[in-house]
């Protein structure tokens, strides 16, 4: 028996609370991003003169304000939304404001799906927390993701 | 005059005049497609685009709120050009909707932009909820004689739960959930992902699959088991998606049922979406089941009206209106119907409307708004911002 235990725990690394957590919170980043590739035009070279069609027929003297150029937007107010929230609990402590509005933890009990095929599911992956449902879904979940993806 | 109606959400602007019936919807973002490398495109003028696979966008909102400002004016003086709305800004009065509890910083991007770049005559800031809330009032409400509505504002970065007495928005009660269609779209992509195809970069296409075949589920356990089955036994769940290869099918659509199951003809690329359908839409009702640590649409439902006192919490059950595109799901309502019935506390009439387009009943809402007779009281004259800044807002605006 203490000879099985420690084959267990000598071959699988297990992941502490930590690095769950942190594979938890990358997971739901993933959530909130627009994009997972890189920018298809980003290594072309725009010419800034490329004429825009829109404004060829209108450049007559009733131009009279100057615009603002994106770049004055984008000093002024370009902030990430992180730093907003973080500067509104800063000021206005006692609410209501983003942060006291923010729905509470469910009162109900947690389900768990397999994060293989997505039916529910009721064992746990040792090393990593992820959820299974059965031997041939653990099978894919250790050759696919199971410490797999970690940062 | 009529008065420009700018819904401005964080997947989509719903704009119009107010003497037109329908607003133009207009998707909030700058998209870059690998097909066209000289160009991007702003707003619906992705339309034009041959090939939308792997696009590229550039939003100006972020979780729900306008952070990129310079971005949002790229987009609104496309809105505002000849080409769409065609707007004389220095004689037209706007009003646009803000999300709730707008930062301080983003209220001032926004009047800087609409006063000092366009130089409207005069701005009116409200919410799609208020909105919502307004042309509630004024159609089903007076028939029922009520004054308290709860608005379930399910949009594509959040969904609010706001709840309105006299039309004025309670705002200490007013609950937000931090999953909306963006937060679906990525969690069907990454399942897709894993389970069959590669799809992380097709953010455009899986989005149009989770319109085309996913559903809320008004039995979940039922569901469970159903697409547990074989095809051959009866399993009623699983659909067959039609991928486009954006040469001879431009779209992509649902396999004919008879076909399902069937090998895929030669130019084919299937998907094949069985639990996927309404595992993905269940995130709003059970937001930990990927780890998000609040309560779902339902649930939070009932604890915001049961904050409120007896007599109050009937009329609340009575009138709870959904809006937002997130709302179109097939069986939403009739979900959230069943839930909030089963949890209440209380023996009340429970009543879910859901409007025949929820995603335009905001604009309708504040279209109605702007032709009401008191609403010069709730507009703000350029004079006035030029004297007094955001504090001119500070009566009449309940962002």
């Amino acid at each position: 028996m203490a000879q099985r235990e420690h084959r267990i725990t000598s071959s699988a690394r297990i992941l502490d609370a930590a690095a769950r957590y942190r594979r938890q919170k990358k997971a739901l980043e993933a959530l909130e991003q627009d994009n997972f590739h890189d920018e298809p035009h980003a290594d072309l070279v725009m010419s800034k003169k490329v004429p825009k069609f829109q404004e060829s027929n209108e450049k007559g003297p009733t131009k009279k304000k100057k615009q603002r150029s994106s770049e004055y937007f984008k000093l002024k107010f370009r902030k990430a939304i992180n730093t907003l929230i973080e500067e509104e609990q800063l000021e206005n402590v006692e609410g209501p404001n983003y942060s006291t509005a923010g729905a509470p933890p469910s009162k109900l009990p947690p389900r768990s799906f397999c994060t293989v095929c997505g039916f529910p599911s009721s064992y746990n992956c040792i090393p990593c927390g992820g959820k299974y449902c059965s031997l041939k879904c653990l099978k894919t979940h250790q050759d696919t993701r199971c410490l797999k993806w970690t940062a | 005059m009529p008065k420009l109606i700018l819904d401005n959400g964080g997947y989509s602007i719903k704009a119009g005049f107010s003497t037109a019936e329908k607003p133009r919807l207009i998707p909030n973002c700058i998209s870059k497609a690998r097909s066209e490398r000289r160009r991007p495109f702003i707003g619906d003028q992705i339309d034009d685009c041959r090939d939308t696979s792997g696009l590229f966008f550039i939003l100006p909102f972020q979780k729900g709120y306008m952070v990129n400002a310079d971005t949002q004016k790229t987009i609104w003086d496309y809105c505002f050009g000849k080409d769409v709305l065609d707007v004389t800004p220095t004689e037209t009065d706007i009003v646009i909707t803000e999300p709730h509890f707008n930062f301080k910083t983003l209220q001032e991007a926004v009047c800087e932009l609409l006063f000092e770049e366009y130089e409207f005559r005069s701005l009116c800031r409200t919410s799609s909820s208020t909105s919502a809330d307004y042309y509630y009032s004024i159609t089903e409400g007076i028939q029922k004689k009520t004054s308290c509505t709860l608005v379930v504002d399910c949009g594509y970065s959040f969904t609010h739960i706001v709840p309105y007495v006299n039309g004025v928005k309670v705002t200490e009660s007013v609950r937000r959930i931090d999953v909306g269609g963006k937060a679906l779209t990525n969690h069907l992509k990454e399942i897709i992902s894993y389970r069959q195809l590669h799809v992380l970069d097709e953010t455009y296409l899986i989005n149009q699959v989770k319109e085309d075949v996913c559903y809320v589920s008004t039995d979940f356990s039922q569901d469970v088991e159903v697409s547990k089955k074989k095809l051959s036994e009866n399993n009623t769940i699983v659909r067959e998606y039609v991928l486009p290869d954006y040469s001879s099918i431009r779209r992509g659509y649902i396999r004919k049922l008879e076909e399902t199951g069937k090998r895929a003809k030669d130019n084919e690329q299937i998907l094949r979406l069985n639990n996927e359908r309404f595992t993905v839409p269940e995130l709003l009702f059970h937001p930990s089941d990927v780890g998000i640590p609040q309560m779902g649409i339902s649930e939070a439902i009932v604890t915001v009206i049961e904050s409120f006192p007896e007599p109050i919490k009937h009329h609340f059950y009575d009138n709870i209106v959904l809006i937002g595109g997130t709302s179109c799901f097939p069986g939403f309502k009739e979900r959230i119907l069943h839930d909030v019935r089963r949890d209440a506390s209380i023996y009340a009439d429970t009543n879910v409307f859901l409007p025949t387009n929820p995603t335009f009943y905001a604009w309708e809402g504040a279209k109605k708004f702007s032709q009401d007779a008191e609403f010069s009281k709730y507009t703000v004259s350029r004079n006035t911002y030029n004297e007094k800044g955001l504090n001119a807002f500070a009566k009449i605006c309940d962002i």
